[in-house]
């Protein structure tokens, strides 16, 4: 995987080198960094594919291509690399929608293009989708907080709809509430196994992000120069 | 509703309390076996519900349910295919109360705002009066499995119509997208999931005022929501 802005600090291949000294070469440590990621990225897709409950971690290396040695040099767990890979899919698929939005000026056109970038992102990789959105909820309560996390997140960097109205009082939760309202509507895309249908429901969507802000009649009205 | 009749329809004993199940008496008797079928299918949707609230969908076994029903293993399979068939049964039964105790409700009262608050009102003081059956239908449905996934979505669509009357009252309610209903569904669930992971689903009463909010949202915009919330949240015979 590509270093991409956003990007929590992970193990670099000299943190690796420390923890594993008997590793001589740099060769050898930036392999096992990359091996790391691909068991993450295949705890992803597994996951996606079927459940976390029915995933296995032997599963896991053969869609990786790697050992259960180096799996367990890497994890303590199928939990503990669940964990992992969710942080590194949240913060992936965030550089990507900071990396879109960021040149747009204004907030109207920042969550416009926020939402579309997560529903291409969605559409692409429907297992990743699934893991992010739907299959999280199984593994755990842990699990289940990075989800609230990566939605606040999200909610957060959007949440500019406020400064339009500095003199209303809106209510603390309302970005909760936004968040709570998309997220419904891409859960039920993707349960129905139609993640390739989303970039289509980008109306929609914007009017629910829009609306606890700039009420129906406008957020209507987006949502019809989004169609 | 009382607690009696409420914990009735799921045939077992308030929570906190010690389960003493009914049985039918040993020996002969002339109870005929569709009675005691039945009876002993709703100790075991009473037992998932416990048993799943306790250790989790991955963690429970067949043998759990047995135990914790008082029925055979030969019983359980005659009855169900697996763990996941009795879930879902289970689940079934926990949205049929919830729903038809939100519908009592809301179809009380006059005007779609009052009676979408009545209607909220229910659905929290019923989850806040037990948290097992709130933890099951919203939390650990999300670990069980396509199926209940796919039940979860069925049901939380079963509470459109409540919402979709919005349409009508709103100003402008022809102009919003057909699935405004789930979108307000989505931010009042998502509310309520919040309160049950942070351990307050005793308090869920509590939030009426913002549940109320969000679902008046998307059709009235925030200034009118946040009114109406305010005039609703006045003493009754304002």
């Amino acid at each position: 995987m590509r270093l991409l802005p956003g990007n929590k600090p992970r193990r670099t291949p000299s943190a690796i080198m420390g923890r594993h000294s008997r590793f001589q070469s740099s060769e050898m440590a930036v392999e096992i960094e990359s091996k790391r990621e691909q068991i993450l990225t295949a705890m992803v897709r597994v996951v996606g594919r079927q459940g976390y409950e029915a995933t296995s971690v032997a599963d896991v290396i053969e869609e990786a291509g790697t050992t259960r040695t180096t799996f367990y040099r890497n994890f303590e767990d199928k939990h503990e690399c669940f964990l992992a890979a969710y942080d590194v899919l949240i913060d992936r698929v965030f550089a990507r929608i900071v990396g879109e939005c960021d040149a747009e000026q204004s907030w109207v056109d920042r969550v416009r293009k926020g939402l579309a970038t997560l529903l291409d992102f969605f559409a692409e990789e429907p297992e990743m989708a699934r893991t992010a959105v739907v299959e999280v909820a199984g593994a755990g309560a842990e699990a289940r907080r990075k989800h609230t996390d990566a939605l606040t997140r999200f909610t957060a960097y959007l949440d500019g709809g406020r400064r339009l109205h500095p003199e209303a009082e809106l209510p603390e939760h309302i970005s909760t509430m936004a968040a709570g309202a998309v997220s419904a509507l891409i859960f039920d895309e993707l349960v129905a196994e139609r993640a390739g249908q989303l970039p289509a429901q980008l109306p929609e969507l914007l009017f629910a992000m829009l609306v606890p802000y700039i009420g129906p009649a406008a957020a209507a009205e987006e949502m019809r120069r989004a169609a | 509703m009382s607690a009696r009749r409420r914990t009735a329809e799921l045939a077992r004993p308030p929570e906190g309390r010690r389960r003493e199940h009914w049985r039918p008496p040993r020996g002969r008797h002339r109870l005929p076996p569709e009675v005691i079928a039945r009876s002993q299918r709703e100790r075991l949707l009473a037992a998932a519900i416990d048993v799943v609230a306790e250790k989790g969908y991955a963690a429970t076994t067949v043998a759990d349910l047995t135990k914790e029903a008082g029925i055979s293993r030969t019983t359980f399979y005659e009855m169900f295919e697996d763990k996941g068939a009795c879930f879902l049964a289970a689940y079934e039964a926990a949205v049929d109360v919830l729903t038809r105790r939100v519908a009592t409700a809301f179809e009380a009262e006059q005007g779609w705002l009052a009676r979408v608050r009545a209607g909220l009102e229910a659905l929290l003081s019923s989850l806040a009066a037990e948290p097992r059956l709130a933890r099951l239908a919203l939390v650990d449905v999300g670990s069980a499995g396509p199926a209940a996934q796919r039940r979860y979505r069925a049901a939380l669509q079963r509470m459109t119509p409540f919402f979709d009357e919005g349409r009508d009252y709103a100003p402008n309610g022809r102009a919003l997208p057909a699935n405004t209903s789930r979108m307000a569904i989505g931010a009042v669930i998502g509310l309520i999931v919040d309160e049950i992971e942070e351990g307050r689903t005793e308090r869920l009463s509590e939030l009426l005022p913002e549940v109320l909010f969000a679902t008046y949202l998307p059709y009235l915009g925030p200034e009118a929501a946040a009114r109406e919330v305010g005039e609703d949240a006045a003493p009754a015979g304002k």
